[in-house]
């Protein structure tokens, strides 16, 4: 499955000078017994709005885990805009953002305090960060709740806060786990429009989900992932075929066709 | 979180879809409730064999203290301070159950009424089912125990027996109603984040209040004994549930009028509990949930980033980091119980015991001790926001600002108090020649302990999970955090030898005592450098493997 990926991309990749956003090689993980990440090979043009789609467990968090140099695999390589990341970790580092799925925030400083912290941990000058803290929290729609303790965000606002702590350093490439989910639909066209801007400036953004609809809608290029491989990548349209839409498509690439809900509810909206 | 109005104020809602509950009475729902309360028991113990263990333990350890106490005051059967005594633990057990909700709300899902919203049921038959269900369980068994004890120590004649056998079970009673209209009472603030913050920091009260029982327990020893207490006592056998066991002790002496007034205060101290905790399970199960309304209130007590103080600390990582463990040892509660606990103990233990007659100059590296053990565990103190540092950390270098920072953090604190304790301590021993050697001997272990704490942060790393304010070690690291801190203090000890036998031989040869001030801060110094450089590389290259330990919990 992941020779056909390749050969996908192979006939859809455009042939840049620039070295690709990412670039994983033969990428594997397992925890104990289970496997989670089987040999994941993919090659990521940079430019793009990049969706990663797949079931729950399919692995899509510990390769993005891994990729972004927070979870050490057990096999392969990873390269970001060039660089190795367990070979280079300050290149790779200072050219990426990352907002993590399950894992938490710094929750007991407000929203500006974070941006603060982070910021200076870049090694960012103080008082631009505190300028691009006050412009990313008027963007977010958090400007109102920037004393208030990240502890007692909501779900759609902590991906917020995330979202703009990760984007603080202007990185180059964008790692994104899930930054939908449990969101509003206020919030998440808030996101939208920023990752929009951030991508049409030549960034690329990764991000991961099981929304189709929004993948559909949102990326030029999507991959994905099925029980810890990568079953298709390439550009939307590739992907996509001959399917109506992607969710059609998706369903068929990881078998998961003509499930149905069955007789055995047959006295559910029955005589009460 | 609250939909309720319409399933518990409206007759005919709900009925439909539950016609079995509809019809439960009282007794079924009990028995439902016990039911409910023994599975989620069960439940919880077949998690792990780890909570089995512990489960267990405490309940040996219960019976034990509470088959102690009973023995105790079976003996006490027949002492003139019996009635006393039993009068009094009954109105100290009460007043546990009293606080204990709020500071721990126990694993006891039966006890959040919340979660019971979207049920027909009705608040009346609920009390009662609620109540007997919250007699399942060590706690009461405990008070059981207790309860009897302090019946039978003070039941002399037919007529108190007889006043006994309602006592006994009434104290039980109101204790547990106590406990459950407390917490129904306050579960919209036991629910809400300050009320979980409030008990995350019951630790410190445990581990104050156990300093202060202690010194009390020593003062009482010294002054007269129980004697002292009869005032103490004269009050509380008239308040519930006490007066219960106050009207066994005066129907023994046959003052019958006051034992049947007594009883029936804690009767009607029962009822009026009970009816308050209806009230607030049925104001509970239909007003609309405050929680959030509280919570959007915007506090604008906290400044930008450029707050006052924070001007002070240099740019970068450094002042960042510095800034941050600042904030988290006023703002997080978890980390506000170590500190505190560490500040208080380090000032209690020597001082108290300098005022004791018996202290030293070397009980104020107490202080020293206690406060570098915040070193250890860094990481694991940052919880899996961990990952936020990880990503920023790309080499030795920025790992050992990192951690000299948080070092800095420490020291901005610690050596100040350290100072501050010696000088309290030798001041109430009068002896100011042994402040230096006290001075030197605390900046060493407070290096030491800096050093260590650092070097044990980067190799041992482990989960401290967040809502409890007991564990502090994630299931399966118990073992590991209990090594790094015991092995750290006793490896801290060992690096301060040099320091040590320089403090002997200052004594065996009447050498001057004050070379130890300079040497002290230096080794300290010294040391904490050492463990700071190892615990750098040591960071840098495992990340990953920091972050997966500190992210269990």
């Amino acid at each position: 499955m992941p020779e056909q990926g390749r050969e996908v991309d192979a006939v859809g990749g455009t042939p840049e000078a620039a070295p690709p956003a990412v670039r994983v090689e033969g990428l594997g993980k397992r925890f104990g017994e289970q496997v989670a990440v089987a040999g994941v090979d993919l090659v990521l043009p940079a430019g793009r709005f990049v969706g990663l789609v797949g079931p729950n467990g399919a692995g899509k968090t510990t390769t993005l885990s891994m990729v972004t140099g927070l979870l050490r695999p057990d096999q392969g390589r990873v390269e970001v805009a060039g660089h190795d990341v367990w070979r280079d970790p300050a290149a790779v580092k200072a050219r990426i953002g990352v907002l993590p799925e399950g894992l938490r925030l710094f929750e007991r400083l407000s929203g500006r305090e974070l941006l603060a912290y982070t910021g200076r941990l870049r090694g960012l000058p103080g008082a631009e960060v505190d300028k691009r803290a006050t412009q990313l929290l008027d963007v977010l729609d958090l400007a109102g709740s920037q004393h208030k303790l990240v502890i007692d965000y909501s779900t759609g606002m902590r991906k917020k806060i995330g979202l703009a702590a990760a984007l603080l350093h202007n990185p180059e490439v964008l790692f994104l786990d899930e930054p939908f989910e449990g969101v509003d639909p206020v919030s998440a066209q808030t996101i939208r429009g920023v990752l929009e801007r951030y991508t049409a400036s030549g960034a690329t953004v990764v991000f991961s989900s099981h929304v189709m609809e929004l993948v559909e809608s949102l990326c030029d290029w999507v991959a994905v992932m099925a029980a810890g491989r990568i079953r298709a990548h390439g550009p939307l349209a590739e992907v996509r075929g001959d399917a109506p839409t992607l969710q059609r498509a998706f369903l068929e690439l990881v078998g998961a066709q003509g499930r149905d809900a069955g007789e055995s509810l047959d006295w559910l909206g029955g005589a009460r | 979180m609250t939909y309720g109005s319409g399933t518990t104020g409206a007759p005919g809602t709900g009925t439909a879809g539950a016609a079995g509950a509809g019809a439960a009475g009282t007794g079924a729902l009990t028995s439902v409730f016990v039911r409910i309360k023994l599975s989620l028991l069960r439940n919880g113990l077949r998690q792990s064999s780890g909570r089995t263990a512990v489960f267990v333990v405490s309940i040996v350890f219960a019976l034990l203290f509470a088959a102690g106490q009973l023995l105790g005051m079976l003996l006490l059967r027949g002492h003139a301070q019996a009635a006393t005594l039993a009068v009094l633990l009954t109105a100290v057990t009460a007043l546990g159950w009293a606080v204990m909700p709020l500071f721990f709300p126990s694993g006891d899902e039966t006890l959040d009424p919340t979660r019971l919203v979207m049920l027909p049921l009705r608040a009346g038959p609920l009390v009662w089912a609620l109540l007997v269900a919250s007699l399942v369980g060590i706690g009461p068994l405990f008070t059981l125990c207790l309860a009897v004890g302090a019946g039978i120590s003070v039941a002399h004649g037919a007529f108190a027996v007889a006043v006994a056998v309602f006592a006994v079970p009434l104290v039980l009673l109101v204790c547990l109603a106590l406990a459950r209209a407390v917490a129904a009472a306050n579960i919209r603030l036991l629910t809400s984040r300050k009320g979980r913050d409030l008990a995350l920091l019951s630790g410190l009260v445990v581990a104050i209040g156990i300093q202060v029982v202690n010194f009390g327990a020593q003062r009482l020893g010294q002054a007269g004994g129980l004697a002292r207490l009869e005032p103490a006592a004269d009050v509380a056998r008239w308040v519930p549930p006490a007066s219960a066991v106050g009207a066994v002790d005066s129907a023994s002496r046959g003052a019958y009028g006051a034992a049947v007034a007594q009883l029936l205060l804690s009767v009607v101290a029962l009822a009026a509990l009970l009816y308050w905790w209806q009230r607030s399970l049925t104001k509970l199960m239909t007003a609309p949930d405050g929680s959030t309304v509280a919570a959007a209130g915007t506090d604008t007590g906290r400044g930008g980033s450029g707050a006052g103080w924070a001007r002070l600390l240099p740019e970068g990582r450094t002042g960042a980091v510095v800034q941050r463990a600042l904030r988290y040892a006023w703002r997080d509660p978890k980390a506000k119980s170590g500190w505190v606990t560490a500040l208080a103990l380090g000032l209690i233990v020597p001082v108290f015991n300098a005022l004791q007659g018996h202290g030293s100059v070397y009980w104020a590296c107490f202080a020293a001790g206690l406060l570098g053990t915040l070193m250890y565990n860094q990481f694991g103190q940052d919880t899996s926001a961990f990952w936020i540092v990880a990503m920023t950390v790309s080499s030795k270098r920025d790992a050992y600002v990192e951690l000299r920072a948080r070092a800095v953090a420490l020291l901005l604190v610690t050596l100040p108090y350290a100072t501050l304790v010696t000088v309290v301590t030798v001041a109430v021993l009068g002896d100011w020649g042994v402040l230096a050697e006290g001075l030197g001997l605390s900046y060493g272990l407070l290096g030491a302990m800096l050093g260590v704490g650092a070097w044990a942060s980067a190799f041992f790393p482990y989960s401290i999970p967040q809502d409890s304010a007991y564990k502090n070690a994630a299931p399966g690291q118990g073992g590991l955090a209990w090594a790094s801190m015991m092995g750290g203090m006793l490896l801290a000890a060992v690096l301060c030898g040099p320091l040590i036998a320089v403090a002997v031989w200052t004594h065996v040869a009447s050498a001057e005592p004050w070379v130890l001030l300079p040497l002290g801060a230096v080794w300290g110094a010294l040391l904490t450098w050492g463990g700071l450089h190892l615990a750098a590389g040591r960071t840098a290259r495992r990340l990953p493997e920091i972050l997966t330990a500190v992210s269990k919990a």
